[in-house]
């Protein structure tokens, strides 16, 4: 049962992780109804700006700055590569945002070098008892801070004009904007809040084992996060993304014993096999936005 | 009417005739000894009377998972030629050139085949392919052509192939010397394999399984994701099993993950990675303190400040870089290549299999003492000619790539007896 628990620890941490890509997802797509594949790079690049700055100004203030310049590359990126499309096909934004991810990426490859990148985090890969049960430092911050941002968020969200202007803008572009809210100035805060989450995730990926070029890889198990949250769906974002973390974590530690027919990294196919699931039971995900089509 | 398009037409034909299109002309044909050999000098040649030998490069230069290793490697070769065309080029008579034809194989076995067409028509061999699965891609055109080519991977294949040139043991023996060594100092009884799919992972871990039955030691794989936030079920089998011994044959950043939070977790037995598992940076991770008392690294040669008069060329060659064994790996890859080359060209017979027959007359290679002179026998049936010896690096961060030998070569008694008859991999 200990096992079990700390096997649930572990998945909640990765989870919170999940879970922050998985809210810049969403908030981007809510705003703009574009699935943005440029989360990857921003991850990446956060993590990178973490690793260079924490030499300089400690790890903590390290962390702030690094998401408040990748939440600045973000808004660069909506300024010059995605506003130019507004009103193209959605499609064809995605496709825009897929390449966006590339050129970030190769620019941040140069950044990382040859070698794995340290964060300078104070947790290392430090244990710490919480009764019976060993878990790791990391994993704890993980969680404690994803639940503080969304916590934030949310009122962020429900108690401020922005929030309030981009829930207007993501119900109804058309009458918010005759109701005097900038559409524009919603669709570059939503990047800006999506680049500043992938920094904060991309820094925790980093946290106790560095990152190396192909940690990117990482962000796509947001994708099955949102599907199985709703893609419109803040709180379905979280939710999924702590699913996927916790489902991973037990297929991780248990598969091989209960069920080694599975082969021998079922685990890493797991958050595609939950997707599936819930697509097949509910195809607008868990917590998402039924659509009603008239015919 | 009709006449002006006549006219557009023979237009046409001789402006692509003059462009050399519809005559057939050839960039690399011009003054051709055979594909890949011009009379002419190399691009960059030390010596304008000296003609050129073109050879190939494909490797991981970009975005694969290796380019980390790739870069150092490619630089080191660029070193290596430089110094032997400088040093009066093969037979006195050639220079080589390795850059005019350098292709990205981004790791994608698609993508190396596709490069390989690119160039395949204008050099002789090729200095570099890069990985085993991307060079597999290829291997059936290079024996149809013959095309002599030093790998970038130390798969157990490769003995069986003779167009590749090999240096240094493969993966399998290595892993064998590992635990053979392992039985000597740390004398365990049971063994596990934690390795990445496909023949860099599963001809190591087949080389421990063959070594663990030799020895008698329980034996158990463990295939592993590449990527460090995938290793949290090998670290569960590690911690739930709790082998003696750990062969570890995966990237770097995934072996810090491995070893660092196995021993958080409390696991105190000994884990032995091949080459490709370390990294310098490693020394500077969260995991440094588990991997100095936990972890060695097995190589197929020496480390970047080793003493011996091709280390140093290497050195000096390569002035200002940031020490890197990709670097050793890459300029200890070309001396059989180059020890071809003058053997074809003293023959005369130069031409693709010219050289294929030099290599196949290649006894014993001069390595600068980098590696001993049999590690380069290719005369052989595989069996005989496969190179044994391979060396344990203990953390050292003093040292400039973070290792330092405390095992110099040997051959253990599994990898002495061993038939080498097929392919370890197939083995596991």
């Amino acid at each position: 049962m200990i096992g079990v628990l700390e096997s649930v620890i572990r998945g909640l941490g990765n989870g919170s992780v999940y879970a922050l890509l998985a809210l810049g997802f969403v908030i981007i797509y809510k705003a703009t109804r574009v699935i943005s594949f440029a989360q990857p790079a921003l991850m990446l690049a956060g993590a990178v700006a973490v690793s260079y700055l924490t030499e300089v100004t400690g790890f903590y203030l390290a962390v702030l700055l690094a998401a408040l310049l990748i939440a600045g590359v973000a808004l660069g990126i909506e300024r010059v590569a995605i506003r130019p499309m507004v009103g193209r096909p959605v499609f064809v934004v995605a496709i825009i945002t897929l390449g966006v991810d590339v050129v970030v990426r190769v620019v941040v490859n140069g950044f990382i070098g040859r070698d794995v990148r340290q964060m300078g985090d104070p947790w290392g890969l430090h244990q710490v008892a919480l009764g019976p049960l060993v878990v790791q430092q990391r994993w704890l911050a993980m969680l404690a801070v994803t639940a503080v941002l969304v916590t934030l968020l949310f009122l962020f969200f429900r108690h401020t004009r922005y929030g309030l202007a981009m829930r207007a803008a993501a119900f109804d572009q058309e009458t918010a904007l005759a109701q005097g809210v900038s559409v524009g100035a919603v669709f570059a805060l939503s990047w800006a809040l999506a680049g500043f989450l992938a920094a904060i995730a991309g820094m925790f990926v980093g946290t106790g084992q560095g990152v190396e070029q192909l940690t990117w890889i990482v962000a796509l198990k947001a994708l099955p996060a949102i599907i199985v949250g709703g893609l419109d769906s803040l709180g379905g974002a979280v939710a999924g993304g702590l699913t996927i973390g916790v489902v991973e974590s037990l297929f991780q530690s248990y598969q091989g014993e209960f069920a080694p027919w599975l082969g021998q990294n079922f685990a890493v196919v797991t958050p595609y096999v939950v997707m599936l699931v819930v697509l097949l039971v509910r195809p607008y995900g868990l917590f998402g936005t039924r659509e009603v089509e008239r015919v | 009417m009709k006449v002006r398009y006549g006219v557009t037409f023979v237009a046409i034909v001789a402006l692509l005739s003059a462009c050399g299109v519809i005559r057939g002309d050839d960039e690399g044909s011009k003054g051709a000894v055979t594909t890949g050999v011009t009379r002419e000098p190399c691009p960059l040649a030390v010596d304008k009377n000296k003609g050129c030998i073109y050879l190939g490069t494909i490797s991981d230069l970009t975005q694969g998972p290796f380019a980390a290793l790739a870069v150092p490697i490619t630089d080191a070769q660029k070193a290596f030629w430089k110094r032997v065309n400088t040093a009066g080029g093969i037979g006195g008579k050639y220079e080589v050139d390795v850059q005019a034809y350098v292709r990205d194989n981004k790791y994608n076995p698609e993508v190396h085949r596709q490069v390989y067409n690119e160039i395949k028509d204008k050099v002789l061999g090729l200095a570099q392919t890069l990985g085993s699965p991307t060079t597999a891609a290829i291997i059936g055109d290079l024996k149809a052509n013959n095309v002599v080519s030093a790998p970038a991977s130390w798969t157990s294949a490769w003995e069986f192939e003779d167009v590749i040139v090999e240096s240094g043991a493969n993966y399998c023996v290595e892993a064998m010397n590992s635990v053979d060594y392992a039985m000597e100092t740390y004398k365990p009884k049971t063994v596990m394999a934690v390795h990445l799919a496909g023949d860099y992972g599963a001809d190591a871990a087949a080389g421990a399984k063959i070594a663990a039955e030799k020895n008698g030691l329980e034996f158990t794989a463990v295939e592993t994701p590449p990527g460090a936030t995938e290793q949290g079920r090998a670290i569960t089998e590690i911690t739930k099993n709790k082998p003696d011994l750990v062969i570890l044959t995966t990237g770097p950043a995934d072996a810090a993950a491995i070893v660092g939070q196995s021993a958080a977790a409390g696991f105190k037995g000994r884990f032995i990675g091949t080459g490709p598992t370390w990294n310098p940076a490693l020394l500077k991770s969260p995991a440094a303190p588990a991997l100095k008392a936990l972890y060695e690294q097995s190589s197929p040669g020496k480390p970047f400040n080793a003493d011996t008069p091709g280390h140093k060329a290497m050195r000096e060659a390569l002035t200002g870089v940031t020490p890197n064994d990709g670097y050793t790996s890459g300029w200890v890859w070309s001396y059989p290549l180059k020890a071809a080359l003058e053997k074809m060209v003293a023959s005369g017979d130069i031409s693709r299999k010219g050289l294929l027959a030099a290599v196949k007359t290649l006894a014993t290679v001069d390595y600068e003492g980098m590696l001993p002179p049999e590690a380069g026998n290719f005369s052989g049936d595989p069996n005989t000619a496969t190179f044994r010896q391979t060396l344990v690096n203990k953390l050292d961060e003093t040292a400039p790539t973070g290792v330092s030998t405390v095992k110099d070569f040997f051959i253990g008694p599994t990898a002495q007896a061993y038939a080498m008859d097929g392919p370890c991999y197939a083995k596991l």
